[in-house]
Parts: C-alpha cells; sequence; structure tokens
C-alpha cells in the first residue's frame, strides 16, 4: 500500500509537470518550475509575458481541470460500484451523460429563445444531468425502499429517454449543430479556464471528501444490504447522500469537460488491482489516479496531432485499456 | 426475565401473509429453536425480530424496548445477526470482515478502538481462528467460514444473537462444532439465541426450548424433549418421526412408508 501510494503520489507530481511543460510551444521545464518558484517569491522567472501567458492562462487551468475531472470522475466511479456492489457501474449509470447530453445539445443545437451561447452549454449540461438523476431516483422508487437494481433500471430507462430526446434534436438540427454536439460528447479540456475551474472547484471538493469518507461505509456494505444494516450501517442513508454527492460532482465535471469516458470504470479497476478491495484505500488512491490519469490523457491529446487535438475520451480509453491489462496480468503473475 | 418478546407478531408480503399472529418470549440466557417445514415462516419470523423486516401487526422487543424504534446503530448493539447465506466478499481478510461486527461501535468516520481492536482478537481467539486472521475470507473452508460468521456475530458484543440455518452445508464435526461453541456463549456469557434449524436432533439437543412453526403459526411451544416427541410435530412433516434415545440423546429418526 505505502509503495503504490508513493508510486500514485509520484504519477500525480509528474503529471502536473507535464501538463505545466508539454504543448506545442515549447518552453523548458527549468524555466517553467522557475516561473512557478518566482510566483512564490522566490528567484526571478526568464519567461517571456507570452510564454508566461501560455503557462498561466492556457497550461495551468487545463491540467487544474484535469485534475479535478480525473479525480471526481474516479472516485465517482470507485464510489458507485461500490453502492451497487456492480464492477460495471460507472460514475454515468443514473443517466448524468444522457442527461448532459440532452441539456448540452439543447444549448448547441438552435432552438431559439437565445439559449445556443457558449455560456448555456454548461449550464444546460449540468441542469440535464442533475434533472436525469433526480427523475431516476423518482422513478426507482426514490431509491430509499427501493432495491439498487430497482435504481439501475431506472437510470437504464431515464438515459434511453433523454437520449433519444437528444437524437430526435440532432436528426432536425444542422450538420454543423452536429459536429459541435458531437465533439462536446468526446470530452475536451481545450476550453478550460479560471473562470470554469472556479466554477466547478467548490462541488468537486466537497464531492470527493464526501466520497472518500464513505470508505467505511462501502467496505461494510461489501456484505450486501441485509448483513450491513444489522451491523448497524444506515444503509439507505449513506446509499442516498453518496450517490448525491458522486452524481453532483459527475454533473458539475461535465458540465464543464463534456462527456470523457473510461475513467470512471476503468480507474478503480487498476486501482483495485494495486491495493486491493477495501475502499478505504480504493477511494483515495483512486482520487490521485484519476487526476493522474486524465493530465496525461490530456498531454497526449493535446500533443500528439498537434496543433489539432484528439478527442480526450479516445485517449483515455486507448491508454486505460492496455494499462488495464498490464495491471491485471502483473497481478496475475503476483498471485500465480 | 425476557430478552426478545415478540408480541402478537404479523408479517406481510404483499397481500401474503407470511407470519400469523406470534407471540413468543425468550428468556435472557436461554436457547430457543425454532423448528418447521419449508415454508413455515422461520427466516420471516428470525428476520423480523432481528429487526431486519417490519411487523405488519404486532411487536418485536429486545430488552423491553421497541426493535422498530431503535436506529440501526443501536440495534446492532442488541441483536446481532448470522445470515442463513452471508456475503463473503472476496479480497477481504478475516480479521477485517470480523472487525465489521464493531461497526455501530466505531462508526463510518472513526476508526476503531482500542477496545474495537482488543474485542476482535478476544473473539478470533476463542474461535481459534487467529491463525487464519491475514488469509482472504475466500480462501476458508465452509467450516471455518460460518466460524468466521459467527466471530463477527460476537464482535458485536450483543445480549442476543440471532441465526437463520447457521450450519447449512457443514460437514456432521463441523455442524457441532458451531453449535457448542454457541452453547458455550449462552452457558459462559449468558447469550440469548434465537435460531432456526431444520435438524431436529440437532435442534432437540442443543435447544433449551423448541417452537414448531408451520403456516406462519405457532403450532406447539415447549421444552425440546416434549416438542421432538409430539404427535404435532409428525403432523407438521406430514411423515412419522421416530424418537430413539441414544446414550441420554434423543435422535429424531424419519420412518419412510
Amino acid at each position: 500500500m505505502a509503495l503504490v501510494t508513493i508510486v500514485t503520489l509520484a504519477a500525480l507530481a509528474a503529471a502536473v509537470v507535464c501538463g505545466l511543460v508539454i504543448g506545442p510551444t515549447p518552453i523548458g521545464a527549468a524555466r517553467v518550475l522557475g516561473d512557478v518558484v518566482s510566483h512564490l517569491g522566490l528567484g526571478r522567472s526568464t519567461l517571456t509575458p507570452l510564454q508566461s501567458t501560455i503557462i498561466w492562462q492556457l497550461r495551468a487551468p487545463r491540467m487544474v481541470l484535469g485534475l479535478l475531472a480525473g479525480a471526481m470522475l474516479a472516485v465517482a466511479g470507485a464510489t458507485y460500484q461500490g453502492v451497487f456492489r456492480n464492477p460495471l457501474a460507472d460514475p454515468y449509470l443514473l443517466g448524468v451523460a444522457a442527461g448532459a447530453g440532452l441539456g448540452a445539445t439543447v444549448a448547441i443545437v438552435d432552438l431559439g429563445g437565445g439559449l445556443n451561447t457558449p455560456s448555456w452549454t454548461p449550464l444546460l449540461a449540468f441542469g440535464g444531468a442533475m434533472v436525469a438523476v433526480v427523475v431516476t431516483w423518482v422513478i426507482g422508487g426514490r431509491g430509499l425502499r427501493s432495491s439498487t437494481s430497482t435504481l439501475i433500471l431506472a437510470g437504464v430507462a431515464v438515459a434511453a429517454l433523454f437520449t433519444s430526446s437528444q437524437t430526435f434534436l440532432l436528426q432536425q438540427s444542422s450538420p454543423n449543430s452536429i459536429a459541435r454536439v458531437y465533439i462536446w460528447l468526446l470530452g475536451s479540456l481545450a476550453s478550460a479556464s479560471w473562470s470554469s475551474v472556479e466554477l466547478v472547484l467548490p462541488y468537486v471538493l466537497v464531492c470527493v471528501v464526501i466520497c472518500v469518507a464513505a470508505g467505511q461505509a462501502l467496505d461494510v456494505m461489501s456484505v450486501g444490504e441485509d448483513e450491513s444494516r444489522s451491523l448497524g450501517l444506515p444503509v439507505r442513508r449513506v446509499r442516498l447522500i453518496v450517490i448525491a454527492a458522486s452524481s453532483l460532482g459527475t454533473a458539475a465535471i461535465v458540465s464543464a469537460v463534456g462527456l470523457i469516458g473510461f475513467v470512471g470504470i476503468i480507474v478503480p479497476h487498476i486501482v483495485r488491482l494495486l491495493v486491493g478491495t477495501s475502499y478505504r484505500r480504493i477511494l483515495p488512491i483512486s482520487v490521485a489516479f484519476g487526476a493522474a490519469f486524465l493530465v496525461f490523457a490530456d498531454t497526449i491529446a493535446r500533443t500528439v496531432m498537434a496543433p489539432s487535438e484528439l478527442p480526450l475520451g479516445v485517449v483515455t480509453a486507448i491508454v486505460g485499456a492496455p494499462v488495464f491489462v498490464i495491471v491485471l496480468s502483473l497481478r496475475r503473475q503476483m498471485v500465480t | 426475565m425476557s430478552t426478545v418478546e415478540l408480541h402478537n407478531l404479523s408479517v406481510r408480503a404483499g397481500s401474503t401473509t407470511l407470519i400469523s399472529d406470534v407471540s413468543l418470549d425468550v428468556e435472557a440466557g436461554t436457547w430457543c429453536t425454532i423448528i418447521g417445514p419449508n415454508g413455515a415462516g422461520k427466516t420471516t419470523l428470525v428476520e423480523t425480530a432481528a429487526g431486519l423486516r417490519r411487523p405488519w401487526k404486532g411487536s418485536v422487543s429486545i430488552s423491553g424496548e421497541p426493535v422498530g424504534s431503535m436506529s440501526e446503530r443501536e440495534r446492532a448493539k442488541r441483536v446481532a445477526l448470522v445470515p442463513q447465506h452471508p456475503t463473503v466478499p472476496a479480497g477481504m481478510s478475516v480479521r477485517d470482515y470480523v472487525a465489521l461486527g464493531r461497526t455501530a461501535y466505531h462508526g463510518l468516520l472513526r476508526a476503531p478502538s482500542a477496545l474495537d481492536r482488543r474485542t476482535v482478537d478476544t473473539v478470533l481467539t476463542r474461535l481459534s481462528l487467529e491463525e487464519f486472521s491475514h488469509r482472504d475470507v475466500f480462501t476458508l473452508s465452509g467450516g471455518e467460514r460460518q466460524r468466521m460468521v459467527l466471530a463477527r456475530a460476537l464482535a458485536q458484543s450483543t445480549m442476543v444473537m440471532v441465526l437463520d440455518e447457521p450450519i447449512t452445508g457443514l460437514d456432521l464435526r463441523h455442524q457441532i462444532t458451531i453449535l457448542e461453541l454457541l452453547q458455550k456463549e449462552v452457558h459462559e456469557c449468558g447469550l440469548t439465541v434465537l435460531a432456526t434449524l431444520h435438524d431436529l436432533t440437532l435442534a432437540g439437543q442443543f435447544a433449551d426450548r423448541l417452537v414448531l412453526l408451520d403456516h406462519g403459526r405457532v403450532v406447539l411451544d415447549g421444552p425440546s424433549d416434549e416438542v421432538v416427541r409430539s404427535e404435532e410435530l409428525e403432523a407438521c412433516y406430514g411423515m412419522r418421526l421416530r424418537v430413539v434415545d441414544v446414550d441420554g440423546a434423543d435422535v429424531v429418526i424419519p420412518v419412510r412408508h
């Protein structure tokens, strides 16, 4: 566990450096770090004003948003897997993705009413995501009395409804709108700014803290609902709090960066292979691992085909799948 | 003094009545076993007594306090449950599994206290599980696993333990081991046991009292030796039973037609 923690934190530090240093405009790592240190009142920066702007107005907010998105999606995925006791659960299980997709489509496609401006996209995506989760919760028997499988099925139904509504809107829209929606669906950090960081930061901080704090409860829940209750766990209340935190945090992230797949499902599994099945270990490591993973993936996304960018969702899958397979085979070798 | 009191208890699932007007008092430090054919309502009865099901009518009290008005945490400090098919999460160590029994004491945001850790150590020792304590629960045999589930229930440090078919799937030696461990807790620690068992011989040999349940109603309630020799028992199971005395112990043998 200690080794995994050290390696993960080192990867996180490396991801931060990569996020600041690597980009189409070559700026030496030492000079970038010198500039960072100068902001702490130590030494003098050797960067030109343009280079400083690139670092602080383009790369830094993008890197920070990547850290927040990766951390939130990974911890939400791990939390969902624990609450639903389902290894295939991801943060989009209860309709967050479909709701956000519909909201973003409404904003991007010109429906009149002045909604099709870029500033409406995150707001409507966030609203759509939250509406979808709340509708799922209500349909699923308000989640408190219902079983988790009822909630999952309600999520499937709501996602289908929202996705088909989105498809209908796209069918009625122009090819240009379809292309913009498609780009949004694939997820990107390209439009990251300090204002988008400020917007999601409070949600992510609060939700990540709640999810990580739920580790002990999720360990108890691994024995099933009835047994957990007999052990003293207020299962229904815990489930409500944890799902609300995961969904709210995910909705905030999705509204800012679009739909980034794979992180929420694959990072918790990689972490589980490394640290075992206890959520007290999985959740904090997932936060750091997810953050590092997404910043590395974004660095690849924006440099491999520079000046154009690869969709972030594509990179997370292309990078994540082999990493998962390698960890899985290493783990098997260790076990045998 | 009664520790567990079921008062005019009725339980329904939808429109089906599973338990009908059952009243039962289990004295502190005694062992009461519910017997009866499949579908008699044994599991429903003990699950309701453990607070996992809401009664349709009537009430369940532990030491005079209604189970329905207790929080999960309060209830877990008063009654422990050994389910018929416990969920055993792969990857968890035996020690961590047994420590789940202390959840109600340390809560969800605090680490286990020294007392919690000491209690877990004591229980592991008492049930001879120390040598397995760091093993993955999934690597245990059926008997070891059942001992571990019992250890988790004992770690709850409750006065009452509810067990639903605790020896299902175990070989004869492990059946006796589990029941003897439980009997020791009853005799030495004053534990009150409410259990269900299918094996009439073992039910009769270990319980102070047997309650015969059929179609959700109590058919007979009395000392074990009287219930195993009763006509009602044969009527409920719909077959002849012969009771043979072997070294002072009643052995119930089904007689084939």
